[in-house]
């Protein structure tokens, strides 16, 4: 009998195992079979150092606390609830929070419902893997600049083994601090083929869709002004400065998401790679605005001139990552089913590593000129006293490479050294077009 | 384990190796170590040409002076020329026909009586001044309809108590002096106020009898050595009448006849102006100064700026370009062959190609003006900094920020670079901090910083304070900015002195105090001095006037 009630169970802790941030198996759990009920506790610390070589702008070297985390769970039959709080930087921060409840169809075939403040499922590959069994010290700046993280809000995931379907609802925020304006809605999916799976390779390939509707921001003269926030660090935690790759985008309105993924791995090697894309709209009550523009003389004569003279449009982005591996000596790689994603070094293990990123936040208007002192762009080529206000962009691009050398102790210490070189172009830094980043990770996780 | 340990011994011992091997890297943004760096555009050959033409440590005197006088106003340029300053400095704007006017503010508030005048509304003599043109059989030019339906269309375009709503003859109406003598009780003058206003009267305009706003022409005739003429009333004589192109038309044929300045020797360059601008009159400007009996013989320049865009006329330039022309100022069309800066004592500058100095915050305005002098006259390009950023300021005056309007001025012609200082009164910001001054050197453009007010300002930015306790200090500017200083019969020290300095020029509202520094400090009637643009080469102002007139017997030697 008792075979009968553990089967399942088992089968379940199989399920839910990996719906979490952390993909290493907690080491401290609580069972509890006649009430079918499994605790686990976990922690995770990462302790980074970094060397920055700039030819302008210095970032500031040294070492930090880049994440400590505290991790919980609980599974009662079909039903698994999950929590981990950060303390990196000296500073407590909710991280994933949810209740998820799975099923297991006569097919072999998982569907899973899943409510709470975790990862959106089109916020890229990488995002979507956790940090703790990436196989770099960062993600790609790409997935940092243009992918999404957490999202609160209610999903559905269908896996097969050929196929994962994964799409859900979320809000902006998750306790709904906004100053004005409602929290958005976001409805996302992930969506993945896997042509290969067998226990020594798996070739997945997929695509994920993304539309937000940003519906917080402050209130400036009446009208309600929406903004975005788009930036990477460079690949990098112990200095996060992210001013060499970052655009504020006023007036937004809808943000659409559309990426491409592919993973290869088997025992020894893996590639893998995204291409993000993402386009903004814009929208104002423009009419207000030019309304209480008139408190003046200096009027602008009439509604048209103040159209023309602030147009908004559309803004696009893009950005792409490769990063590829192999393991000299180690367990196998290992794909995760369930998530979609590449599993971390598992055991005592030595891998070398590489990756190629690419993010643009530069949609600039040709023809318009920049001037640095001001920060701004002119339409017209030269500088004026009153121009037409200018919708470029000039967020910043990098080509960035690393390479990483990671060598785990055992299960639960991971020692990471990896070296990047940025070539960086934003016309408000033109002195920092290269940047040299040497960095390691001491990472201790049960 | 023990293996373990080692590991991560030696990878924490790599790791502090790396740090400890930075400590040459720049561990935090430095301007002083950035401006040294950075790349900075060097001006181009035709332009240090005429960069050239401007006196090395130049003394503008700004507005005249608003410490001891009204600023901008006959008295204020008469008593800037017998100081023995190189450049009367002014602020241009347009009047409503046309006048280029030297006014500082955005509108005339402050510096005349104009509220009490006009009141803030279209002036009640403003049908009066259309019925003051007169045909020549006596009769009124205009009509009455013609008249009312343009006072109508002066009431649409009005602009409260600005520049370019009021006709010049309207503003000679006003007292220009008596606010400087209401605001500065220390320095009143019962010469600077008027003692009465302007009226109409018997079909004329009669103007006030105090200190008036002033046409740039009137800047000119100050220069030369003239003064005001005028009546036994004191009031000034300007006569005025109907151009000749206009002589024919209606007002409202004038009002909306084709508006636009054609550059005088080249009529490719033309811009308008806009409709409110009647530019119909012409007043009798050759006949309108007598010779100063005060004059003493100093001819100094003028330095002249475009206000704001929004204030003027698209065609400023031009006209500004059209009026030096037409007052043989214009060194484009009638070059000086004259050298010397200064000669037996006097100042010189208003008979070199250096005569004329302009100056500009606005980025329409330097566009345009090279459009039309083609950078062939000096250029200032001036530097301010506020918060939150105002539409012509520098918003980063970083060094990157710095070298962008550096390189930007020079692309659009200017020789000059403008920062502000800090200080007393003023408070400016500071923005001529001794790495900005190293980025202009390197920049081998002029580097002339406003306004200096106190002699502690003068010491800063000469370098007196760098050496205070003695000589041997160093910056780490010395490369471009340290100069040797060789002693004058006039210096406060023998031999020489080695002092790094933080400008080529300024506008002072002191030049009392600037002049008496330089010259007791050797920046000032020296024979070999050090040029820091001809690199081993002396440049020589020995013949400046070395004596500094003492201000407030001057004021009263002049007549206020």
């Amino acid at each position: 009998m008792k075979k009968y009630i553990l089967m399942p169970l088992l089968a379940v802790f199989a399920l839910t195992a990996a719906a979490q941030d952390f993909d290493t198996d907690p080491t401290l759990e609580l069972e509890n079979a006649e009430k079918e009920v499994k605790f686990t506790v976990g922690a995770r610390m990462m302790a980074d150092a970094a060397y920055y070589n700039s030819d302008f702008t210095p970032l500031q070297s040294g070492a930090s606390i880049t994440d400590a985390r505290i991790r919980t769970s609980m599974t009662y039959k079909d039903w698994y609830f999950y929590a981990d709080f950060g303390f990196g930087g000296g500073k407590f921060a909710q991280k994933n929070i949810f209740l998820q409840y799975s099923h297991l169809d006569n097919n072999d075939n998982t569907h899973a419902i899943k409510l709470g403040y975790y990862n959106d499922p089109a916020g890229s590959m990488a995002r979507n893997t956790s940090l703790g069994s990436y196989h770099f010290i960062s993600r790609p700046g790409s997935t940092n600049a243009l992918g999404e993280g957490r999202e609160l809000g209610v999903s559905y995931k269908f896996n097969s083994n050929r196929f994962m379907a994964y799409q859900g609802v979320f809000t902006e925020n998750a306790y709904n601090k906004i100053e004005a304006g409602f929290n958005g809605m976001t409805v996302a999916g992930r969506y993945l083929f896997r042509p290969i799976v067998d226990e020594t390779q798996t070739l997945h390939i997929g695509a994920n869709v993304r539309f937000a509707h940003m519906g917080g921001g402050v209130v400036t003269n009446n009208v309600l002004k929406k903004t975005l926030h788009l930036g990477q660090a460079l690949e990098t935690y112990v200095d996060e400065d992210d001013q060499f790759v970052s655009c504020e985008l006023p007036w937004i309105n809808n943000v659409f998401d559309a990426g491409a993924e592919l993973l290869y791995h088997n025992d020894r090697f893996f590639v893998r790679g995204e291409y993000l894309y993402k386009h903004t709209t814009k929208k104002r009550d423009s009419n207000t605005l030019w309304e209480a523009s008139n408190n003046n003389i200096d009027t602008w004569g009439s509604y048209d001139w103040w159209l023309a003279a602030n147009p908004l449009r559309n803004d696009n982005f893009h950005g792409c990552y490769v990063e590829a591996g192999f393991m000299i000596f180690g367990n196998p790689y290992h794909y995760n089913m369930q998530e979609g994603i590449l599993g971390g070094l598992d055991g005592k293990a030595l891998e070398i590593v590489a990756r190629y990123n690419y993010t643009s936040l530069n949609d600039v208007n040709k023809g318009e000129y920049y001037a640095i002192g001001r920060d701004q762009y002119y339409p017209n080529g030269y500088m004026e006293d009153w121009p037409y206000a200018s919708s470029s962009v000039g967020g910043g691009k990098a080509n960035s490479y690393t390479i990483g050398l990671n060598y785990s102790f055992n299960r639960y210490v991971l020692c990471m050294v990896d070296y990047t070189y940025h070539r960086l172009q934003k016309d408000f830094l033109p002195y920092d077009r290269n940047m040299h980043v040497a960095q390691a990770r001491v990472q201790f996780t049960f | 384990m023990f293996k373990n340990l080692v590991r991560v011994g030696l990878l924490s011992t790599v790791m502090l190796a790396a740090f400890t091997s930075c400590e040459d890297e720049q561990q935090f943004t430095n301007e002083n170590t950035d401006a040294r760096r950075i790349e900075v555009s060097v001006l181009p050959d035709n332009l240090a040409k005429v960069r050239d033409y401007v006196p090395l440590y130049a003394v503008a005197a700004h507005r005249g002076s608003i410490f001891w006088t009204p600023e901008e106003t006959e008295a204020s340029w008469r008593w800037a020329r017998e100081m023995g300053a190189d450049y009367l400095e002014s602020d241009m704007q347009a009047t409503k026909d046309g006048i280029v006017l030297a006014n500082h503010d955005e509108n005339l508030k402050r510096t005349t009586n104009i509220q009490y005048v006009f009141s803030d509304y279209v002036p009640t003599t403003r049908k009066d001044f259309y019925r003051s043109f007169r045909n020549a059989d006596g009769s009124q030019h205009f009509t009455e309809a013609d008249i009312e339906a343009q006072y109508q269309r002066d009431v649409n375009d009005f602009r409260t108590f600005y520049t370019m709503s009021y006709y010049y003859a309207e503003l000679l109406m006003l007292d220009a002096g008596s606010w400087f003598n209401n605001s500065s009780l220390e320095e009143a003058r019962p010469g600077f106020a008027a003692s009465h206003n302007g009226y109409y009267r018997d079909g004329k305009i009669v103007y006030s009898d105090g200190q008036y706003v002033s046409a740039i022409q009137d800047q000119i005739a100050f220069a030369e050595g003239k003064k005001l003429r005028r009546n036994a009333d004191g009031e000034r004589i300007l006569t005025y009448k109907i151009k000749d192109k206009y002589a024919n038309m209606t007002l409202e044929q004038i009002y909306n006849s084709e508006h636009k300045t054609v550059k005088c020797d080249d009529p490719n360059v033309s811009y308008s102006y806009a409709a409110k601008y009647m530019d119909f009159v012409e007043y009798d400007f050759a006949n309108a100064y007598v010779d100063d009996e005060q004059d003493t013989g100093n001819r100094p320049g003028i330095y002249i700026e475009f206000k704001e865009s929004w204030l003027n006329p698209k065609d400023m330039e031009v006209r500004v370009y059209n009026v030096l022309a037409e007052q043989g100022w214009n060194i484009i069309t009638k070059p000086e062959s004259e050298k010397r800066f200064y000669i037996n004592g006097k100042v010189n500058v208003g008979n070199t190609n250096g005569k004329v100095i302009l100056q500009t915050f606005s980025f329409d305005a330097l566009h345009r003006a090279y459009d039309v002098f083609k950078g062939q006259m000096p250029m200032c390009f001036l530097l301010w900094i506020s918060e939150p950023p105002y539409a012509t300021d520098i918003a980063f005056d970083t060094p990157t920020g710095y070298a962008d309007f550096i390189r930007y001025g020079q692309e659009y012609g200017a020789h000059i670079m403008g920062p502000a200082i800090s200080g007393a009164p003023n408070n400016y910001p500071e923005m001529n901090q001794p790495w900005q001054a190293y980025m202009i050197r390197k920049s081998q453009m002029l580097n002339h910083p406003y306004s200096f007010d106190s002699y502690a300002q003068m010491a800063k930015y000469m370098g007196y304070y760098v050496d205070y306790y003695g000589q041997g200090n160093t910056t780490m500017f010395d490369d471009l900015l340290r100069l040797t200083i060789p002693a004058t019969p006039y210096t406060n020290f023998t031999g020489s002195n080695s002092v790094p300095v933080y400008l080529d020029g300024y506008f002072t509202n002191r030049s009392e105090i600037s002049l008496q520094y330089m010259i007791e400090n050797g920046f000032r009637c020296n024979g070999a001095l050090p040029d820091p643009f001809h690199p081993g080469q002396t440049y020589d102002n020995s013949q400046a006037p070395s004596k500094v007139p003492d201000p407030k017997a001057l004021l009263t030697r002049l007549g206020y």
